[in-house]
């Protein structure tokens, strides 16, 4: 089992051209990883084929993870939701099976990454309890499954404009309170 | 619920909530180009990026872990080193010279020191062409020294400490310093005993010559969060030709 510390340590070692230390993480984050290309890409060949990219990405911009200041699984799954939203928004609009992206979701965690990724903070979840039910699920489903502007819109039948309004008006609130 | 209440936010607020669209994903492609060209320039859109991934990073919790195709490694290796995918590599072979010299160091520190500076010897065999060598130390209790040497033909800066501080709970994040006014340009953080090689950007080669100087300040754990140094220096030294 990895510890956050391991894991900051094994990225900085791999900013350091170890290809040991890659080895080191593979394993330690890449069901984690593998689960944010799932559930933005929504289909398997694509989201292996984004993991790769993904650890490609890692290993050339290790030294970064230093400049970011996050925590390194946080760091990591930034890395590979950016590259999955960008994937996802270069292609075309693909039918996709919405099926499979909910049912990669029932899929339960190992106690041991629970051990790992409570580091992640539990402060925007007060937050968003403060926010209306609909617009907190717009703006999660926005973040884990990189849904469009548009595409929350439809799924929320409401105009394209109010859906920009609602989750413009949900960060401030967001921002206001996590300041607070 | 228009949108001219948008529009009547200052910068600030407003370059705020960009870097949570940003962030949260649901900006177009060419939006997220362009977002990510501001970055490049704007330290203050890049800190409030950092900040909503900070934020918004207990949301990672919702996704449940999936092992990936058992081959995925084996593709990932092929990719990034060819396809020969052993662990023969010239990385591997470095990383276990640097375990050999860190035991070497342990053992006798001083007489490294003083073997490497006079004999221009490094361990393991003798250095292609002219190094450069610096030894870096605090004045401090409890600050660490190190030693590091710079191979101009290959980039690489290699560091190895000689004592060590107790920095745990921090990274050490190594800092060539050009003097004048000019600030601290990060070469990169090193693993918690210090002992390490940081390859030199290409564009920074040039300045590594007899004279310049190194430090090595303590950060937060993974480095700097902006950039710039923001913790104590812990040891520094001057680059000189043995």
């Amino acid at each position: 089992m990895s510890t956050e510390a391991d894991i900051a340590s094994m990225i900085q070692r791999v900013a350091l051209r170890d290809r040991a230390a890659l080895a080191q993480l593979y394993p330690a984050v890449s069901a984690k990883l593998f689960s944010v290309c799932l559930r933005i890409l929504r289909n398997r060949p694509d989201a292996e084929d984004a993991l790769q990219e993904v650890f490609i990405k890692i290993w050339q911009r290790a030294d970064r993870f230093a400049a970011a200041g996050t925590s390194p699984v946080g760091w990591l799954v930034a890395v590979a939701r950016n590259h999955a939203i960008d994937r996802l928004r270069s292609r075309r609009p693909a039918s996709e099976s919405l099926d499979e992206a909910h049912a990669i979701a029932d899929i339960g965690r190992s106690p041991e990454a629970e051990t790992v990724l409570k580091g992640e903070g539990r402060r925007v979840d007060r937050c968003m309890q403060e926010l209306e039910p609909d617009r907190a699920g717009a703006v999660r489903s926005a973040y884990v499954e990189g849904l469009s502007y548009q595409e929350l819109a439809d799924r929320h039948s409401v105009p394209l404009n109010t859906m920009r309004t609602w989750l413009r008006r949900s960060l401030m609130k967001l921002r206001e309170c996590l300041d607070r | 619920m228009t949108t001219t209440s948008d529009d009547s936010e200052p910068d600030g607020p407003r370059d705020d909530l960009l870097a949570g669209e940003y962030v949260l994903g649901v900006l177009s492609l060419e939006d997220r180009r362009r977002v990510e060209a501001r970055l490049r320039q704007e330290p203050a859109l890049a800190a409030a990026v950092a900040r909503w991934e900070d934020n918004l990073s207990a949301l990672n919790a919702e996704y449940a872990e999936v092992t990936p195709p058992a081959e995925t490694y084996a593709r990932i290796e092929s990719r990034l080193f060819g396809t020969s995918a052993g662990t023969s590599s010239s990385a591997v072979s470095l990383w276990n010279s640097l375990l050999l010299w860190r035991s070497l160091a342990f053992a006798c520190s001083a007489a490294l020191v003083a073997y490497l500076a006079y004999n221009g010897e490094w361990i393991g065999g003798s250095i292609p062409s002219t190094p450069l060598v610096a030894e870096l130390s605090g004045q401090q209790e409890g600050s660490l020294t190190l030693m590091a040497h710079y191979d101009a033909d290959s980039g690489r800066l290699q560091l190895a400490p000689v004592s060590v501080g107790p920095a745990q709970q921090h990274s050490l994040e190594l800092w060539l310093v050009p003097g004048g006014d000019d600030p601290a340009i990060s070469l990169g953080v090193l693993p918690q005993t210090g002992e390490g090689a940081v390859d030199v950007p290409p564009q920074l080669r040039p300045r590594l010559g007899e004279g310049v100087t190194f430090a090595v300040s303590l950060e937060p754990l993974g480095g700097s969060p902006n950039g710039a140094r923001t913790g104590p220096i812990v040891a520094v030294g001057q680059a000189r030709r043995p």
